[in-house]
């Protein structure tokens, strides 16, 4: 009898693990219906047009944009000439509060205020929550794909989501943490306001400052050497008066290791200084600069902030796995461990491709000199390729390379915190510009063009001219593929099979799976079954083994005799 | 974990008592004050402000100007009845002083209760940051409320009350906001129905850490998931056994090691040099009874 059901069980077992059925036809190709995606609108609607435009708000001139996600211009207005100094109309605008930026004083008497104080608050965004189950505030840096993050945040008012509804950030809320700008002689103070859970700091990387303040004391943002931890609930002033221009990079200094790949790092630039030279004090989100210093203006036709940030997931999911913030230190601070982890996300001004296409293209036209502003605050080495152009390199780490000696390139690479200022000049020589298109810029560790290891992705973006420009500010697609596709969740749930469009046969596309017995059953249920078959086959043999002992040993016992016997018949010859 | 919310309920008992509203309530007079209104004529001032919005109206604010745009004044003081800042952001919006809910023939009791905000009063409910003072307050229906917001950090922290009828409140809210340390104040007047209102701070993982509480109206509804020290969570984290250094686990090496620097340590001479007695104490008695029969056979010999 129970040799009957060890025949039943290996016969199923066989039929299970049969991989496909003996026929003279492999499967047909199946594709994915387009309609079968949630596909987002390729520019976030809730944008408006008329942001695009350029216009005048407050007496601040604003340039055009021809991004399909342009900074909101209220923002812009609020930051050059400081929220003390705008309507109430306006500031209602910006979400902003009415105390973060606050400009006030012309020391020099050049027609500019030089007194600027800075609030900033730390925001987490996409982290867990005790009420449900779910992320809040949300921040996608791509479909669907949403790391806990922490970021330095302008000072807000109000709710950190758009409204009750809705669980997404407010705007001001987002990576990266923004571009800050200050002037060569301004007595500068960032008020850092610790909203976060978590003990932080500022360090003011390459910004000219002073160690300690004889009244606001620590002001290297290094608890080991300078300051104490600004524990949550508190406020520190951070106060300098650079007296060099740069580039220049700010970020978190507690526990540096996880809390600058969370997010906490940002540009700080110094410009010259200039008579009436109001800046746009928070470039929020970074990229284009839509009102230019006038240093900048004298030399170059439009300025663009570069921000370059990895991130691990392993890091980011802490925030998303536990709630006690004791439990997030435990894991930050005693159990990740930075020596094994691998970077997931690439990101350029926070966003990974295709939302770069919203708001970090370079958008040129033949002709121009155009300054670029490049950091990288994530772990590893950055190699920016630019394609069709060769820039110059005219700045390292804020500090001039002698005019001479200024090379050109089109691989960038920047060490972790360094900073690149680079000329990219569009004229249509062979070697600066080969002409006109829509040309990659994208880091080439190809790692660094995907998101999670799915291509494509990461920081890549483009520089695109006016004439390869759609009407709402797209790259023209006419050449390439449909882009439809990477605006939905499922492409990087790597559920989309990426080459199934290619021809209308669909020869790279997805074989259909087998039909029969198992099809239906998904690889990790099938391989858990069969696990399971497999010890019941065993477990009935060891009973067998046992229950059938004096067989089983007279069995063994014949067949030694039988080789005893063999090897003494062979003896005797 | 069974343990946790032991602790929580226990602390929930021993709070619950003081969570109620302190504050003396003012005796006021109403019968000066024609309070009632038809449900029409309070609608009517619904629709001035406060009118019930569409989800999307708070985004499409960013876009173009809505409602705020005639209130152009002093610089940094917008006044509609609606929303009040000062300019450092201070905040108070959907204040209520006299817009009788349709519920209420008229004001209950006027009271004033004092709600303070801060780090420090998270302490007590281990794993949070941020918390009040008090996790309840319990009023009359049709009560006219003020409140006293005193925020003691040195960030922002919101008083955001939800579920407010929406042709008084704004979507339905009444927020104080303000930087700290400072106060500030506004009003309201509670429907009259038995309902149990959310109290929390909006900034991004206040609440998530302990920044919620909730009002209730009369007999109230049914209790808000996650208010510390009163209801339980709707999502624990699970604690696992941690093993930490302890004193005992130091090995008796660590603390003759110990022993050996203090010796040599000027300020423990005294103690050094009474062990070094002690030692040579113990060891020579060996030696001098070792020594006695030598001296007693040589005595012998002798």
């Amino acid at each position: 009898m129970p040799i009957h059901f060890l025949i039943a069980i290996l016969s199923f077992c066989c039929m299970s693990t049969a991989v496909i059925a003996q026929t003279a036809k492999l499967p047909e190709t199946v594709k994915v219906d387009p309609a079968a995606l949630n596909i987002e609108p390729i520019c976030d609607p809730k944008i408006a047009a008329s942001w695009r435009e350029a216009q005048e708000i407050e007496g601040v001139k604003i340039k055009e944009s021809r991004l399909c996600n342009p900074d909101n211009p209220a923002w812009i207005a609020a930051a050059v000439k400081g929220t003390n100094n705008i309507s109430m109309a306006t500031l209602m605008q910006t979400g902003l509060s009415p105390d973060a930026i606050i400009k006030t004083d012309d020391l020099d008497g050049d027609g500019d205020p030089d007194r600027i104080t800075i609030k900033l608050e730390i925001m987490e965004l996409n982290g867990s929550s005790r009420d449900f189950d779910g992320l809040v505030p949300t921040f996608d840096i791509a479909p669907g794909i949403q790391p806990g993050a922490w970021v330095f945040a302008p000072k807000t008012s109000g709710m950190s989501t758009e409204n009750f509804e809705s669980v997404r950030a407010n705007p001001l809320l987002r990576l990266p943490s923004p571009v800050i700008r200050v002037e060569v002689g301004d007595i500068v103070q960032i008020v850092l306001e610790n909203t976060h859970y978590f003990p932080h700091s500022i360090h003011l990387h390459g910004v000219d400052h002073p160690f300690s303040h004889h009244e606001y004391g620590g002001n290297d943002g290094v608890p080991q050497t300078n300051e104490m931890h600004l524990m949550p609930g508190e406020r520190r002033v951070y106060e300098f008066q650079p007296r060099h221009a740069g580039t220049m990079f700010y970020h978190c200094h507690v526990q540096t290791h996880t809390h600058l790949a969370m997010g906490l790092g940002g540009i700080i630039i110094v410009e010259e200084n200039r008579p009436n030279n109001w800046l746009q004090t928070l470039n929020i989100g970074g990229g284009q600069v839509r009102h230019p210093s006038v240093a900048i203006k004298e030399d170059f036709d439009q300025e663009y902030d570069l921000h370059y940030h990895a991130m691990d997931k392993e890091l980011t999911g802490i925030i998303q796995k536990y709630n006690d913030p004791r439990l997030i230190a435990h894991e930050m601070n005693q159990r990740y461990d930075i020596t094994d982890s691998t970077e997931d996300y690439f990101t350029l001004n926070g966003l990974s491709f295709p939302y770069t296409l919203r708001e970090s293209l370079i958008t040129v036209e033949p002709d121009q000199k155009i300054k670029l502003r490049v950091l990288n605050s994530g772990g590893e080495l950055l190699a920016l390729h630019t394609h069709g152009h060769h820039a110059t390199i005219t700045h390292y780490d804020g500090v001039e390379h002698n005019p001479i000696a200024q090379i050109m390139r089109d691989v960038f690479d920047l060490a972790p915190a360094q900073r690149l200022d680079l000329t990219l000049n569009t004229t249509n020589d062979g070697l600066h510009s080969y002409g006109e298109g829509n040309w990659l810029f994208h880091d080439h560790r190809e790692k660094g063009i995907t998101t999670d290891g799915m291509s494509e992705g990461g920081s890549m973006s483009a520089i695109v001219y006016k004439s390869y420009l759609t009407e709402i500010g797209l790259p023209k697609g006419s050449h390439g593929v449909d882009l439809n596709t990477y605006f939905s969740k499922e492409f990087y749930q790597r559920k989309v099979p990426v080459w199934q469009d290619l021809d209308k046969a669909g020869t790279l596309g997805t074989p259909a799976g087998q039909t029969g017995m198992t099809a239906g059953i998904d690889p990790a249920t099938r391989t858990s079954l069969l696990n399971f078959l497999y010890g019941l086959l065993l477990g009935i043999s060891i009973y067998l083994l046992i229950a059938k002992r004096q067989l089983a040993k007279q069995a063994v016992l014949r067949v030694v005799s039988l080789l005893k016997g063999s090897k003494g018949s062979i003896k005797n010859d | 974990m069974i343990k946790y919310f032991s602790i929580l309920l226990v602390g929930s008992l021993v709070i619950g008592p003081h969570a109620y509203a302190t504050e003396p309530i003012k005796p006021v007079d109403h019968s000066g004050h024609t309070m009632q209104h038809d449900d029409g004529h309070d609608m009517v001032h619904g629709d001035d402000h406060m009118m019930d919005a569409p989800p999307s109206e708070h985004s499409k604010g960013h876009t173009t100007p809505e409602g705020h745009t005639s209130h152009q004044g002093d610089g940094h003081h917008h006044m509609d009845e609606d929303h009040i800042m000062d300019h450092e952001g201070g905040m108070i919006m959907g204040q209520n002083f006299d817009k009788l809910p349709t519920s209420c023939d008229s004001i209950s009791e006027e009271i004033e209760i004092t709600v303070r905000a801060g780090r420090k009063y998270a302490e007590k409910f281990p794993g949070t940051a941020f918390a009040f003072d008090n996790q309840e307050w319990r009023v009359k229906p049709c009560a006219k409320v003020t409140w006293h917001f005193i925020n003691e950090d040195h960030v922002r922290h919101q008083f955001m009350m939800h579920g407010l009828p929406r042709y008084l409140y704004k979507y339905g809210m009444f927020h104080l906001e303000v930087t700290g340390p400072k106060t500030i104040s506004g009003t309201i007047i509670m429907p009259g129905a038995d309902e149990t209102y959310l109290v929390h701070c909006d900034i991004a993982q206040h609440m998530e850490n302990g920044m919620k509480a909730q009002l209730v109206v009369g007999k109230g509804g049914e209790n808000l998931p996650s208010i510390p020290g009163l209801t339980p969570y709707a999502f624990t984290d699970i604690y696992k056994h941690v093993d930490l250094p302890q004193v005992s686990d130091k090995t008796d090496e660590d603390s003759i090691m110990k022993q050996v620097a203090d010796l040599f340590d000027s300020n423990s001479l005294n103690s050094g040099m009474l062990i070094f007695g002690l030692l040579f104490g113990v060891l020579s008695v060996p030696l001098i009874r070792k020594l006695k029969p030598i001296r007693k056979s040589n005595n012998n010999n002798q």
